[in-house]
């Protein structure tokens, strides 16, 4: 599938020629640095001096580029795909050429910026668990009474949790059961069909 | 065996005659015993019982409950038991009609009952009673197209001792997640295993 390029984009991107060869792989760095770590004036002020170009620039081009990069990661376009779209732009073949090379080489790292930007459920870290037996409580002298106390750690939105927690033999055999079930599912012929025939 | 001055103020009040005939003590007891057992709101309702002042009544009944919870508590033998309310003035014969609706209690319905109550006083973390799992295989969202991957979203079902109910416990993880997590639930229940076989 084509990207579609709206007319700020292209005014953007237009800039490109005009900074030359080497200034687009400034450019390229720039925009990546400003999707890993969000944007940097001070980036693009010192970039704009060294390559003498005027700070403006600088940055509709890394916007530019930054733009043309998340998209075309997130729709997973192929190289033909990517080659078409930039056509319209009009650049040069080595222009081309390096804007291809940056995205086949970044790709797999903007995607996974992109996939922690999905909404998210608190998702599982790690379990410890411990053997206990109660002996005695206020209410209650000699018990043996046999419990698995167990912390889940949890991770939601970067921040950890740990909640504890406790169960009885026979209820952990029976999660245990549970979640082994859950496990065979993904092999079974309904699931390996469906993951097949989505790609 | 020792009871609270609490109890043992009730119990005095239940050893008064005049306080509580026969038939309203009997009656006492028999509310007292089915109110740990069976039926928690039990029998203060008995017509036996009407002509007894509320609140004398609720401090009888609380103090028959405890002789009953202590009792089962300390596994505590009948002549342990006669010297506690002997301590408390009852006469014999109301000591023994306590004695045998204990020794009923303890032979029916066994003692596994009471302690089953007393062992569910008191706290503990949250307690798991079920999970239930769901798979997903997730396709696309709107900052990410063409992800392709399957996902678990697993919920414990938690309660509290003190209030009984409390929000279940929800995540979501990979395969490789869960079967960590069920490789060590499987570790947890093999060193279950070894240690009663010790």
């Amino acid at each position: 599938m084509l990207l579609v390029l709206s007319a700020e984009h292209r005014a953007h991107l237009g800039c490109l020629p005009r900074a030359g060869g080497a200034a687009v792989g400034e450019l390229g760095r720039l925009a990546l640095e400003q999707l890993r770590r969000g944007a940097a004036p001070r980036a693009c002020e010192s970039a704009a001096r060294k390559l003498n170009i005027s700070v403006d620039i600088i940055q509709h081009g890394v916007e530019g580029l930054a733009y043309l990069l998340t998209e075309s990661s997130k729709l997973m376009i192929s190289e033909v795909d990517f080659q078409d779209s930039i056509n319209v732009l009009g650049f040069s073949d080595e222009l081309n050429k390096s804007l291809l090379q940056l995205y086949l080489d970044n790709r797999k790292e903007i995607r996974s910026i992109l996939g922690e930007l999905a909404p998210r459920l608190p998702s599982y870290h790690s379990l410890e668990w411990r053997l206990d037996v109660q002996l005695a409580s206020r209410s209650l002298r000699q018990q043996i009474k046999p419990a698995v106390t167990m912390k889940l750690h949890l991770n939601q939105n970067e921040d950890q949790t740990a909640q504890v927690l406790q169960t009885d033999p026979a209820t952990l055999l029976h999660l245990i059961q549970q979640l082994e079930q859950a496990l065979g599912e993904m092999k079974m012929n309904h699931c390996r069909r469906i993951v097949r025939n989505m790609k | 065996m020792e009871l609270s001055p609490y109890a043992q103020g009730g119990w005095r009040l239940l050893g008064d005659p005049r306080r509580f005939p026969r038939r309203p003590f009997a009656a006492l007891l028999r509310a007292a015993f089915r109110s740990l057992l069976d039926d928690p709101q039990a029998a203060l309702d008995d017509p036996d019982l009407k002509d007894i002042d509320p609140t004398v009544l609720k401090h009888c009944h609380a103090a028959a409950a405890m002789c009953i919870l202590e009792a089962g508590k300390q596994k505590a033998d009948i002549s342990a038991i006669s010297t506690c309310l002997e301590d408390c003035k009852l006469d014999k014969e109301r000591i023994e009609q306590f004695c045998t609706e204990y020794q009923k209690m303890t032979f029916s319905f066994s003692i596994e009952l009471v302690t089953v109550v007393s062992s569910s006083i008191g706290r503990s973390p949250l307690h798991i009673t079920d999970v239930s799992w769901r798979l997903e295989y997730q396709i696309k969202n709107n900052q990410l197209h063409k992800t392709y991957q399957p996902s678990y979203l697993v919920t414990l079902n938690v309660e509290n001792s003190d209030s009984g109910s409390h929000p279940d416990v929800s995540f979501s993880c990979t395969m490789e997640q869960l079967q960590d997590l069920v490789g060590k639930l499987k570790d947890a229940a093999k060193s279950l295993e070894r240690a009663t076989q010790m």
